[in-house]
């Protein structure tokens, strides 16, 4: 297994399950105010406690700056990222009334749902998943699931079990067995959505170097391979954290389904992949601080 | 309902693809475009990971190309699923059991 894949299984986001057990007891007991005040320590001790992060999170946001990155800039990082978290809380248990939440696209993706075939959404590790998961669930007239890594998924049904069992829980499908596969084709079958982040792969393998923002990283063809092999239209969706309680919501159109057949897979896989990687890379431009790949996403060590 | 379809495989060596074996084979290396001949596939051999490598993507193409070609359905609730993918010779016997004539 690549070190990188390994790397981004085993710490991915530091302390975050503490952390999110923290931030479902203040929506409890505290409420948003006094956890947003919090937020600046614990954005400040993350920040001063994970040196591996800290140089990978610097290296990225020089990229995405196109000058050297500060602490301060790390910083602005680190908060929106624990925003995230304490508002994933907040969304979860259906608190949006004092959020802020502009969507983008939804007709598009209405358009989509109306003509009965499903849709894929293609997201990234990029601002928040709870923010676009409560439009499109709170939006659609069609059933969502979202397809992630099995270890993400105990967590996420963890962090639930956690709220009660009053709110609905998504219909989590774990990637990479042939069950899953099924599973997918099914919610699509019957007109639903399937989310999945797009920008990370489990393993090292079917990965496509591309540039992006300036240097060479492995992105997966998967996901792109799977909705060539499923015909299912694909719309890109992103939950881009704006500032405090502000999210903007997009969903952006990105491939229609595809003639039946294999012929020119190959090439069509790759030419999604590209544009995949340039649309993140222009968000990633406009949106610096919301990226939340904290670990060696150019796969640099060692080169 | 194990031991209906799977008597007969018993009685023949491993290696030796049974007719219906053989032309499974020939869909799922053309469905994938394995760089196998379908002859050769041990039919007792795991098609995933360490036997012909496939992955979870191309078990889905596979599972596809199996509900055209013999309108039997492969669902993901099936308990079974782990057996029915183990081999060739367990998917042909599962096909075999559920196709449409």
């Amino acid at each position: 297994m690549q070190p990188s894949a390994l790397e981004w299984m085993h710490a991915p986001e530091r302390g975050s399950v503490l952390l999110a057990r923290f931030m479902v007891w203040l929506v409890h007991n505290v409420g948003w105010w006094p956890g947003h005040l919090l937020l600046f320590p614990i954005a400040g001790y993350f920040l001063a406690f994970s040196p591996r992060q800290r140089r990978v999170a610097r290296a990225y946001l020089g990229r995405a700056l196109g000058r050297r990155a500060g602490l301060r800039d790390l910083f602005r990082l680190y908060f929106a990222f624990a925003s995230t978290i304490l508002d994933r809380a907040f969304l979860m248990a259906g608190r949006t009334g004092q959020y802020r939440i502009e969507v983008q696209g939804l007709d598009a993706l209405k358009a989509r749902i109306a003509e009965g075939r499903g849709c894929l959404l293609l997201g990234a590790h990029f601002g928040s998943f709870e923010a676009l998961r409560a439009v499109a669930d709170a939006g659609s007239p069609v059933e969502v699931a979202v397809m992630m890594h099995e270890a993400n998924a105990a967590r996420l049904k963890a962090v639930f079990g956690l709220m009660g069992a009053s709110r609905r829980q998504p219909q989590v499908i774990p990637l990479g067995t042939t069950e899953s596969m099924l599973q997918a084709r099914e919610v699509l079958e019957r007109g639903g959505l399937v989310g999945l982040l797009a920008d990370r792969a489990p393993r090292g393998e079917r990965m496509l170097p591309l540039p992006f923002l300036g240097a060479e990283a492995p992105l997966p063809t998967g996901p792109h391979l799977l909705a060539l092999v499923l015909g299912a239209p694909v719309m890109l969706a992103f939950g881009i954290w704006r500032g405090p309680r502000h999210y903007e919501v997009r969903f952006e159109p990105f491939a229609d389904p595809p003639p039946p057949g294999r012929a020119g897979r190959e090439a069509a896989v790759a030419d999604r992949v590209r544009r995949y990687a340039a649309r993140l890379e222009a968000l990633c431009r406009r949106h610096p601080y919301n990226w939340f790949n904290f670990y060696d996403f150019w796969a640099e060590r060692g080169r | 309902m194990s031991a209906g379809p799977m008597t007969p495989t018993t009685e023949l060596p491993a290696t030796r693809l049974l007719p219906e074996e053989l032309e499974v084979a020939r869909l799922i290396v053309s469905a994938l475009s394995l760089e196998v001949a379908p002859e050769e596939i041990e039919p007792e051999a795991p098609l995933f990971n360490e036997g012909l490598g496939l992955d979870s993507i191309d078990a889905l193409e596979m599972a596809l190309a199996i509900s055209k070609a013999y309108n039997v359905k492969l669902r993901s609730d099936d308990e079974r699923n782990h057996r029915i993918f183990a081999s060739l010779r367990s998917l042909t016997a599962h096909i075999e059991k559920n196709r449409a004539r």
